[in-house]
């Protein structure tokens, strides 16, 4: 419970010391500003105003959680760390508050507590940048622009549930972000509206490449501080569950800190924050919003479904391809995909090694194209590869299992 | 979700996980009340002690109405991959295990708000 505010404060801190007062006044004008892939806000408003941008939008999560009485646990630790990373490059509390009351609705309409949709809520917010895009970039009206971006994002937020469950069995679990690849369906329809109603919904892309030693130790800092919070959680025990962690599938839903312990969850999440930096190292990429928002996700699914052992393949498979394709490796989608590829780490730990650097390679060729087919109005868009990826090999997988891997009757 | 729905699901995922122990014989007998409803499933596989308790843990597990109303629509549906108890644990009020002759009864109770434990002799917890 302490974890997240302390979190939460730290980055307002770090965002007074680089930018001072102007980090506030950032922030709000961020609120009125396009939201869709890519859109560093390091870039559009400044590092402080996307730091307290990401707090507030943190903050938001955080008390949606602790007002419902949802435990904190693996979905929702992986939840409000997605939120704090996407609020460095999409979501504002002004654009993911209408999808929460859309969700409400649905909940209602259901005959359900909001509490069992409130993951839908939460990781349903990968479609704020879709009010955002209403109320901002369509060239509605003054008067009518910000109450159709309301609408849109609260008519969105009801059909979530619906599409969410029906988006599971396509995968059956083994794509992490399945909000990703539901918010990226919803995004088909939606895009297409816009673009029929003169909407060019042009592709933009923010991306900050100014070094910065802060930035770069941002995450191992955060990393090593799990670590050691998981060591002494755990009171000598944190490496051992840590190790048994290393042995789970991770297919949703894996809350890690329910199957295993709290202690080896966090220690998890800080390995996985500082296997993601050291990749990004390695191959000279950008510590900004999206990068830092990408590894900032990763840890939160440290508690849900990922781990060391089942993100390598995933990785290897990506790099991969970039590889054989001459994509650079330093170019934002490829930064973005080695990170967000994570989604499939559940198809290495199911299937083995092979079929998830298979899955990876086949994830880096989908996710350069997915991201225009939806408008970067879904800010998970590697969860929307991923869902289409993992439907694919769960397909072929099923049809080989029941008919070739024994005969029904002797 | 109909009722109908939900116990369809129910006994898909706990004939998977009972089907995976590959036993020779497996009865599944219901009997439903207005406010609720008793599932039986009986097996003759070997079960050992460690395996019971891990099914004790996973099907009384606390409830978690944030990952039922999502992730419980994967019950018995998505049947890729390993059987999960705990999909069922987050759904049922209570569940008992018990060895029979050869091979294990687990009961499962399930029921609304008005549901009435006594009528179904649900045992007393410490």
């Amino acid at each position: 419970m302490l974890f997240f505010p302390l979190l939460i404060a730290g980055f307002i801190i770090m965002a007074v010391i680089i930018d001072g007062g102007a980090a506030l006044s950032g922030f709000l004008r961020l609120q009125i500003k396009p939201a869709r892939l890519i859109n560093d806000f390091f870039m559009t408003e400044g590092v402080g105003a996307a730091l307290v941008n990401s707090a507030a939008v943190g903050l938001t999560g955080f008390l949606v959680i602790v007002i419902n009485g949802t435990r904190l646990s693996g979905p929702t630790y992986a939840a409000i760390f997605t939120m704090m990373g996407f609020g460095l490059f999409g979501k504002t509390p002004l654009n993911i508050l209408p999808i929460f009351a859309g969700v409400f609705f649905a909940s209602r309409f259901a005959l359900k507590t909001f509490k069992e949709y409130i993951i839908i809520a939460l990781f349903g917010t990968a479609l704020g940048p879709l009010v955002s895009a209403i109320a901002f970039e369509a060239g509605l009206p003054a008067a009518i622009a910000i109450p159709a971006g309301i609408a849109g994002g609260v008519l969105t937020g009801f059909f979530l549930p619906a599409i969410a469950v029906s988006m599971l069995h396509l995968h059956q679990g083994y794509n992490l972000y399945n909000m990703g690849l539901t918010c990226g369906f919803f995004s088909l329809f939606a895009a297409s509206l816009l673009k029929a109603g003169g909407s060019s919904l042009a592709a933009d892309s923010y991306w900050y490449i100014e070094p910065s030693l802060a930035l770069t130790l941002l995450i191992p800092v955060i990393s090593v501080l799990l670590i050691i919070v998981g060591f002494i959680d755990g009171r000598g025990g944190s490496l051992k569950t840590f190790v048994k962690i290393q042995r789970q599938v991770g297919r949703l839903p894996s809350d890690f800190i329910d199957l295993v312990s709290v202690g080896g969850s966090f220690i998890n999440s800080g390995m996985v924050g500082l296997f993601g930096t050291v990749i990004i190292l390695i191959i000279g990429g950008d510590f900004n919003g999206p990068v830092i928002g990408g590894l900032l996700t990763i840890m939160g699914f440290a508690a849900f479904g990922t781990h060391l052992k089942n993100s390598w393949p995933i990785v290897a498979g990506v790099i991969i391809a970039a590889l054989v394709f001459s994509m650079p490796l330093t170019s934002p989608g490829v930064q973005l995909a080695i990170i967000f590829c994570t989604t499939l780490a559940p198809v290495a730990g199911q299937f083995g090694i092979f079929p998830g650097i298979l899955a990876g390679f086949l994830h880096m060729l989908m996710v350069s194209q997915t991201g225009s087919w939806q408008g970067g109005m879904n800010l998970y868009n590697n969860g929307f590869s991923g869902g289409l990826v993992a439907a694919l090999i769960v397909a072929v997988v099923q049809w080989y299992r029941s008919n070739r891997k024994e005969k029904k009757f002797k | 979700m109909r009722r109908k729905d939900l116990i369809t699901h129910l006994i898909g995922e706990i004939s998977s996980y009972v089907l995976e122990g590959d036993p020779m014989r497996m009865v599944i007998s219901l009997h439903q009340e207005e406010d609720g409803l008793h599932l039986s499933v009986m097996d003759d596989a070997e079960h050992s002690d460690d395996e019971i308790e891990q099914m004790e843990k996973d099907l009384n597990s606390q409830k978690r109405p944030e990952l039922a109303g999502y992730y419980g629509a994967m019950t018995g549906h998505d049947l890729l991959g390993a059987s999960r108890l705990n999909l069922l644990g987050w759904q049922v009020k209570h569940t008992d295990i018990t060895r029979i002759d050869k091979g294990i009864k687990i009961d499962f109770w399930l029921g609304g708000d008005r549901f009435d434990s006594r009528q179904f002799s649900i045992p007393e917890q410490d």
